[in-house]
């Protein structure tokens, strides 16, 4: 597969090499230069990045930034087509997932030299998240926003079943006991939604459990460590136990609309949702940091980060921008438009505000618990084969234990692919 | 009367049918005029609080008429293209006796099973090398010609009678003349439908556009409007409202051409 991805990137590269000057854009007519810069969410993040890359104007009057936007399920088809043929776009976004194979690729332009050139200080950033986009002791990313995962709870439910609210010291045997309180088949609520996600779900308990999902060294799966599978029989336990709806039905029913709609008492979800739980009329949720497993606490971390594309015509320009981006003033324009947490230190506190009465401040105190959201140079690779089994596991029937350990094999193997 | 006595289940079976088929569609139009909190509320709401303002949010958030422009501009050019060049194979595939022309036609076969996704790059290298990234042509030019439209055409002239073409032979007549003036005029069922189902999926067509062009300014409807979805929330009203103005002049064309387009397709066994 990444051979395969490496040869259409190489002819591509040929091919770009063969048309000579017949790509037109970013041009450099009188010493003005254009910019492109990617993104795929417009709806919610457009004005801020427009603002953004106008303020960076009035700064740098010979640099002008143009957006483009893609939505995110064609944004990654469109950047690996416009790559192949050596026309991706200056600057754009980067999740935790690809990162490994747009570097290793050489897709992105390593950018240590330029932070230790400027004396940029990265330590502005959650640590995690920085450590998410260095490959082999290289900085490829500058951190844009984080994200990370809250006990969302629905406070009407809890008042009329008259149990207490979570909070920050609620363990998972609070959880199981509040479920079972909670639950009311009668009325088709559950205590809990169990979903077979990762970010949102099970990789916290992984983690809260002291299990792994990948090793340090990125050549072992964790799938097969009693402690994962403890984190995992935790979602299963109360799946057995009828807390939670079945994944089929939350296949077939977005379980964020059963949680908006009054049918989930709890649900694990991301920072990310935020501002759909608070537009949601007569919705009253609270959200509380993740309950503490046997190992203590944890929440996965992830965040994007603005790259530059290794074959960028503009190399020095394009690294002024991804700097302005990583800048407190570009961080406290996206932290105002309460889309999402901006990376930068101290100003997380714009986007609590952002939303009265939801008590976000939860997502920003489990800073020190977090965890970075597992990756390695192909995670799609093993990606796909993890979200197959773990749905599997979650079904009714199957055995969580020998599902991971199939699993674990399997992962094994398409890791030991990776150089 | 008696007959209406009779046929009142079959009736009642095609209501049902009928009103499953325009749900959606109705569903739609109400939610393009809902105010967002409407639209999401569980239990659904059925009356709106007729909010069209969305209608005009949308021609605020988006170049919509220079993109109407641009999906008009692209579908007429692929739909032409395809008719001529479509049928100018078909009829050679169909009618002319050359060396090799059953293999070049498997061979051109084999095009309808492979993915389209699979030519997506050396499609967009073509393009690039040409200079069209981010034109008008660069959206068309993939779209001119294919091996379904193809295929439909030669089976269509496959059941023309042979009598027809050997008497214009007899009166001096060459391919091409007969071509033109006697077996396209014959094949205007089948060019009907094939302009029918080119100008749907030339309308609709996402990845294409949205791959080739940056800008909203040279974007098709259907790659503009993605730019209203959200990547955790979407305001769909605005969506509907959207998605609505871009179908209107599809569904226009459809009532207008309605007596043709049952006719094409019947024709042709296809949808």
């Amino acid at each position: 597969m990444t051979g395969k991805i490496r040869a259409l990137v190489c002819a591509g590269a040929l091919v770009a090499g063969l048309a000579g000057c017949s790509s037109s854009d970013g041009g450099d007519s009188g010493g003005k230069v254009t910019l492109t810069y990617a993104y795929w969410d417009n709806e919610n993040q457009g004005p801020a990045m427009t603002k953004i890359a106008q303020e960076f104007t009035k700064s740098h009057p010979n640099i002008e930034v143009k957006l483009q936007f893609t939505p995110n399920k064609e944004y990654w088809t469109k950047l690996q087509t416009a790559a192949a043929g050596g026309t991706a776009p200056d600057v754009f976004w980067m999740n935790g997932p690809r990162i490994g194979l747009y570097a290793s690729q050489g897709a992105l332009l390593p950018l240590s030299d330029k932070i230790a050139a400027d004396k940029m200080d990265l330590g502005k950033y959650p640590k995690s998240l920085v450590d998410l986009y260095t490959l082999d002791g290289k900085q490829y990313g500058i951190p844009k926003d984080f994200d990370t995962i809250g006990l969302w709870y629905n406070k009407a439910l809890f008042d009329a079943a008259k149990v207490k609210y979570p909070d920050a010291s609620w363990t998972w045997d609070d959880v199981r006991a509040a479920a079972k309180k909670l639950t009311d088949p009668a009325k088709g609520v559950h205590g809990i939604g169990a979903m077979a996600w990762s970010q949102e779900a099970y990789y916290n308990t992984i983690f809260q459990a002291g299990g792994y999902v990948i090793s340090d060294d990125k050549k072992k799966s964790g799938f097969d460590d009693p402690a994962t599978i403890e984190g995992l029989k935790f979602w299963k336990d109360l799946l057995d136990q009828k807390l939670s709806p079945t994944v089929q039905q939350m296949t077939d029913n977005d379980p964020i609309e059963m949680f908006k709609s009054g049918k989930l008492a709890m649900w694990y979800d991301g920072s990310y949702d935020a501002s759909q739980y608070f537009k949601t009329e007569g919705l009253k949720a609270g959200v509380a940091p993740l309950p503490a497993g046997p190992k203590g606490k944890a929440t996965v971390i992830h965040g994007l980060a603005n790259v530059v594309y290794a074959k960028t015509k503009h190399p020095q320009e394009a690294w002024e921008f991804v700097k302005f981006l990583g800048s407190e003033q570009a961080n406290r324009i996206q932290a105002e438009s309460g889309a999402v947490i901006p990376a930068y230190e101290g100003l997380q506190e714009s986007w609590v505000k952002s939303m009265p009465g939801l008590d976000l401040q939860a997502f920003i105190d489990q800073l020190p618990d977090a965890r970075p959201y597992p990756v390695s140079k192909n995670t799609a690779a093993w990606a796909r084969l993890e979200t197959d089994a773990i749905t599997k596991a979650f079904t009714d029937g199957q055995d969580v234990e020998a599902t991971a350990k199939q699993l674990a094999t399997a992962m094994n193997a398409a890791l030991s692919q990776e150089k | 009367m008696r007959n209406g006595g009779r046929l009142w289940p079959v009736h009642l079976v095609l209501a049902i049918g009928a009103a499953a088929m325009v749900m959606p569609f109705f569903w739609q139009v109400l939610t393009s005029l809902k105010t967002f909190t409407e639209a999401t509320r569980t239990p659904p709401v059925w009356i709106p609080s007729f909010e069209w303002g969305n209608f005009a949010k949308v021609l605020d958030e988006t170049p919509f008429l220079q993109q109407l422009g641009n999906t008009v501009v692209m579908t007429t050019g692929r739909t032409l293209a395809q008719l001529l060049f479509c049928s100018l194979a078909a009829y050679a595939f169909a009618r002319l006796r050359f060396p090799g022309r059953d293999v070049i036609f498997v061979a051109l076969l084999s095009v309808l099973m492979v993915p389209g996704q699979l030519f997506l790059i050396p499609q967009y290298q073509i393009v690039q090398s040409l200079g069209w990234l981010n034109t008008l042509p660069g959206l068309i030019a993939p779209g001119m010609f294919s091996a379904f439209g193809t295929f439909m055409m030669r089976q269509f002239f496959m059941t023309l009678p042979a009598e027809v073409e050997e008497a214009a032979r007899l009166d001096g007549a060459n391919p091409l003349r007969i071509f033109w003036s006697v077996m396209l005029p014959l094949a205007r069922p089948g060019l009907l439908a094939l302009g029918v189902l080119t100008v749907l999926w030339s309308w609709n067509d996402l990845m294409w556009p949205l791959i080739v062009n940056t800008d909203p300014e040279s974007m098709p409807l259907s790659a503009g409007l993605s730019a209203l979805q959200g990547e955790h929330m979407t305001d769909y009203p605005v969506l509907m409202a959207g998605s609505l103005m871009a179908s209107a002049p599809i569904i226009v064309l459809f009532i207008i051409m309605q007596k043709q387009l049952i006719q094409g397709i019947a024709f042709t066994g296809s949808k």
